[in-house]
């Protein structure tokens, strides 16, 4: 039986207590709802392909130019390519995910999230499900395309560990997207600005196009706070198997920890943020207030 | 009420302000051109406008902080690039890669100002229907909105450069600057910027909610064929022909002939296309402002071309008042 069927209760109370199974199979749908529109969208309007691939190959490419100018060892633009591939998902989470319950606030839908029946971290699980499908497609092509075309060549011992890492980085990158999410719950104009502040500076102090811990200090306090610094450092130390890298960073290991505990902390607090400000938000009057 | 030739009088009288005519009815003069004058007006609006959007929702100290993080934050990375391979022993290439970053601001903002005010008002804000119907020409208010965008990013552009010669050693001698030809040079590059700027705002009225990352992805592709960090000289050839008819390439090219007389060219040099069709190591200032002039004119010409065609398109298929969640 569908647990959207209708059956008969003694009551309003009664028809209001749902088993464990409606709760999870309404937030399993919530998922795949909330995942829909971006996943089929990429279908419906080409030109993301133009606007979202070709472009950011082409930004990529400029610093493989850079080093290419600098006649830096070949190592170096693999890291590029490599931080190119990994920007799409920054930037996912920064636009898809932490700024856009501040989109949905102003197109009336928050409200509406809130009213039905289903948990918010629904919603937040089904943004990150869609924002990595999407994002995926972008990355896959301009590591591919680049690689082809830039001659880098990737010296990969342990693929088994490598995926983990991805993996783990995604886990974090959204984890971190989820209670940016919440902060911008309660956030106005000052959202949208928060987002520049995410993108360069966030790609400088994680060492977008060279090792992080050339940045020394810098460098070891974005691994120790950032998914993305410590994703790609990992990622390229997995990649790039006896490529020189900077005194003190951090073994794989070592970083495969902090994605872990970052996976499960970002996550958790998320939940905690989400709560904590929607009461904050819905005391403050600011879940339906627009254009402030 | 009866007509009297009084009322019919007051009915052809323009009235100040908005209010209504005294005697109530229609006031025909206000369906009348005003000329250049209205279109500045309406320009000065859009400006104050988008300044106020952009600046009046923190106090000033942070939204300069905001405003220099990423131009500075830019340059930061390419400073430590070429730290890295070449140790600090390239002050020359470094002066050329602030420049080119701080100027690439310029051009983030010009692009991002007009296509995010399309965005903004269609889907934050809802007002594009609204903006759209309004006496002001709708290009003319889009560009205000740009010009204000604009000025953040000249903001940005001037505290990375001055970082670069104040902390990262970049050499500058104002007495070596030819301020005029620098003057000529940035009103030229500015036109270009918001010439591309109003193409994007016009492929924006066409698409949707994702477009906000639009204008990085144009801009970062852009980089690639402007010069801006890099000598042109180490693209292909096939690629240093586009970067030969951008205009942004002659703008950043112009501005660092102006303020670094004999340093590095971003469209010579040795093994580039301008080299092999020239024989010239470096194009001049002068060379540098009729190209700038001519590709500007031309960007300029295309860009509003595109945008007319996207407007038509745009009240024929109802997508001025559309929103798309996403």
């Amino acid at each position: 039986m569908s647990v959207y069927e209708f059956r008969h209760t003694e009551s309003p109370q009664a028809a209001a207590d749902w088993t464990r199974r409606q709760i999870v199979m309404t937030d399993l749908r919530a998922v795949g709802g909330r995942a829909y529109p971006r996943i089929n969208g990429m279908l419906r309007e080409p030109s993301w392909v133009f606007f979202e691939i070709l472009l950011p190959f082409l930004a990529t490419s400029a610093f493989v130019f850079v080093y290419r100018a600098l006649q830096a060892p070949p190592q170096y633009v693999g890291f590029v390519v490599l931080g190119g591939a990994m920007t799409a998902f920054w930037l996912s989470v920064v636009w898809m995910m932490a700024s856009q319950l501040y989109w949905e606030k102003s197109q009336g839908n928050l409200e509406l999230y809130f009213a039905a029946p289903m948990g918010f971290m629904a919603i937040l699980f089904g943004m990150a499900v869609g924002g990595i499908v999407m994002t995926s497609m972008r990355a896959a092509v301009v590591l591919v395309v680049a690689t082809v075309v830039y001659g880098v060549t990737f010296e990969i011992d342990q693929w088994f560990l490598l995926l983990l890492v991805f993996g783990l980085t995604l886990a974090a990158l959204y984890g971190l997207g989820m209670i940016l999410a919440s902060l911008y719950l309660v956030w106005g104009r000052e959202a949208f600005q928060m987002n520049q502040l995410l993108i360069e500076p966030v790609y400088f102090v994680s060492g977008l196009n060279f090792p992080v811990m050339n940045l020394g200090l810098v460098g070891a306090l974005a691994i120790a706070t950032i998914p993305l610094a410590v994703g790609l450092d990992a990622m390229r130390q997995l990649a790039f198997v006896g490529s020189p890298f900077p005194v003190g960073t951090p073994s794989v290991e070592v970083e495969i920890v902090i994605l872990i505990a970052m996976s499960i902390g970002f996550v958790l607090a998320a939940r905690v943020m989400l709560a904590a400000l929607e009461r904050r938000a819905r005391r403050d009057g600011r879940l339906s207030i627009r254009w402030q | 009420m009866a007509v009297t030739a009084s009322t019919v009088e007051q009915a052809v009288t323009p009235v100040a302000g908005l209010g209504s005519p005294e005697w109530g009815g229609f006031d025909p003069s206000r369906t009348e051109d005003r000329g250049s004058g209205e279109t500045w007006r309406g320009f000065r609006a859009a400006v104050s406008l988008g300044w106020q959007m952009q600046a009046n929702w923190t106090d000033p100290f942070l939204f300069f902080v905001y405003s220099v993080a990423k131009p500075v934050s830019a340059a930061l990375i390419l400073v430590v690039m070429l730290q890295i391979i070449s140790g600090g022993n390239d002050p020359e290439y470094r002066s050329f890669v602030v420049v080119g970053s701080a100027l690439w601001s310029l051009v983030m903002a010009g692009l991002a100002g007009l296509a995010w005010s399309v965005l903004d008002d269609r889907e934050r804000f809802r007002m594009l229907k609204y903006t759209y119907v309004s006496p002001a020409d709708f290009l003319i208010h889009l560009l205000g909105r740009g010009v204000a965008q604009v000025g953040v990013g000249a903001m940005g552009a001037i505290i990375t450069i001055a970082i670069g010669i104040f902390v990262l050693g970049v050499p500058f001698d104002p007495a070596a600057v030819d301020w005029m030809g620098l003057t000529v040079v940035m009103v030229l590059g500015l036109a270009s910027i918001l010439a591309i700027g109003v193409m994007l705002a016009a492929v924006c009225l066409q698409t949707r909610q994702e477009s906000w990352s639009y204008p990085d992805a144009v801009a970062g592709a852009l980089f690639l064929v402007s010069g801006a960090v890099f000598p042109l000289a180490v693209l292909p050839l096939a690629v240093q022909w586009i970067g030969l008819v951008n205009p942004l390439a002659w703008w950043i090219q112009g501005v660092r002939t102006a303020m670094f007389p004999g340093g590095i060219s971003s469209i010579g040099g040795t093994g580039s296309l301008w080299t092999d069709l020239t024989g010239s190591t470096a194009p001049d200032l002068t060379t540098t402002v009729v190209v700038l002039l001519v590709t500007g004119s031309l960007v300029t010409l295309a860009g509003t071309t595109i945008f007319r065609i996207s407007e038509r398109r745009a009240r024929d298929r109802g997508l001025l008042d559309r929103t798309t969640g996403s």
